[in-house]
């Protein structure tokens, strides 16, 4: 659930990057704070462990001009990808309006991939929501690993609904594909902010999306 | 659907929240959302609102989840005590937490004490925004896109 400050002119929207342990999630933030200009982003913080697996969540906030008249705040998220750490994924999860999930492109880890996709739908219907309805892109990430599988297929395991949804292979460490998927969520998070309040302010003028 | 605050509730918050400043002598506070968003804030020059925020929003919700393990409905409360400055988190609503920041001069029973009464204000504020907030909202509340390429490009 987006939130806006009519007093402050500011639009808030939250982006959680979903997926198994070590597919790259906390890599595809860790670029983007080192390559996005100071003046676009604030620090990253991640609550890890003493073996830099996330434990909590990493946090990130981005500010952009996006909206007229409106100062436009993402707060990017991690999940901890690890199986046990699921309840701390639903509390993450809570007020999300657009979700990448980054999957590990190697042939062993589909299974995993698979695992976390469920776990994602499960976890947003246990909250109300549901995926069909939620911006969401998706990361095939680790394409430079010798033993990947086609994107054709990862297309087949994980982004078989009637509507396909924006994917993109990357290689997160290095930078290949963070920006990409970065601007496709925004967009669609950004589309679906505006699409419904303009619906719900009954504006009879054309949806603006350039 | 988005939370909405307008100006009026903005100002209305602001009051109660200096008023408990005021009065307990913290140096400062915010009240965000189950989700980590900032939704108002007072005298917190020092401390970045947006990562206060998301980690009082995480810490909160990580001891809902100690209290469920304790057979506890939930604490309403959480207190880090540090050496210069501490913490006190209280929930408003079931989705909306006051996060309030004092140092070692003012005393936390004074910044619990006064939080019960802010509390109770805010939470009728915000029992009357969600009632707002089912209603037909005004026409001014529809957004324009203004971005042609990329939000966010690497440098």
């Amino acid at each position: 659930m987006s939130f806006v400050n009519f007093a402050k002119r500011e639009v808030q929207l939250k982006i959680v990057y979903y997926g198994p342990g070590l597919c790259g999630k906390t890599t595809n933030l860790q670029f983007v704070h080192a390559r996005l200009g100071a003046q676009s982003r604030g620090n990253l913080t991640s609550l890890a462990t003493s073996q830099e697996r996330t434990l909590f969540f990493d946090f990130m906030p981005l500010v952009a001009k996006a909206i007229e008249n409106f100062t436009t705040r993402f707060q990017l998220y991690t999940v901890p990808g690890q199986v046990m750490y699921n309840r701390t994924r639903q509390l993450v999860l809570r007020g999300v309006d657009g979700v990448v999930f980054v999957a590990d492109s190697q042939w062993n880890l589909m299974a995993e991939n698979v695992e976390s996709f469920k776990n994602l739908e499960e976890n947003l219907r246990l909250q109300g929501d549901d995926l069909e309805k939620i911006p969401y892109v998706l990361q095939y990430n680790k394409r430079d690993l010798p033993e990947v599988a086609p994107t054709h297929y990862l297309d087949f395991v994980l982004n078989n609904r009637g509507v396909r949804r924006p994917r993109f292979n990357a290689v997160a460490t290095e930078g290949n594909g963070v920006f990409e998927t970065l601007n496709m969520i925004a967009r669609l998070v950004l589309h679906r902010f505006v699409q419904a309040h303009s619906r719900q302010a009954g504006a009879e003028e054309e949806l603006v999306l350039v | 659907m988005a939370l909405s605050l307008m100006e009026e509730d903005i100002e209305r918050l602001g009051r109660t929240m200096r008023n408990l400043l005021e009065r307990s002598e913290a140096d400062g506070c915010l009240l965000c959302d189950g989700g980590g968003y900032v939704l108002s804030q007072e005298g917190l020059e020092q401390v970045d609102p947006l990562l206060l925020s998301a980690l009082g929003a995480g810490v909160f919700a990580a001891s809902r989840e100690l209290a469920r393990v304790l057979g506890e409905d939930e604490f309403s409360a959480v207190f880090h005590q540090g050496e210069v400055r501490s913490i006190f988190i209280r929930a408003v609503t079931a989705d909306v937490l006051l996060v309030i920041i004092f140092s070692r001069g003012a005393h936390a029973g004074l910044v619990k004490h006064y939080a019960a009464p802010a509390v109770a204000e805010l939470k009728t504020a915000f029992e009357q925004v969600a009632a707002r907030e089912h209603r037909v909202p005004h026409r001014e509340r529809s957004f324009v896109l203004t971005q042609n390429g990329p939000l966010f490009e690497r440098e």
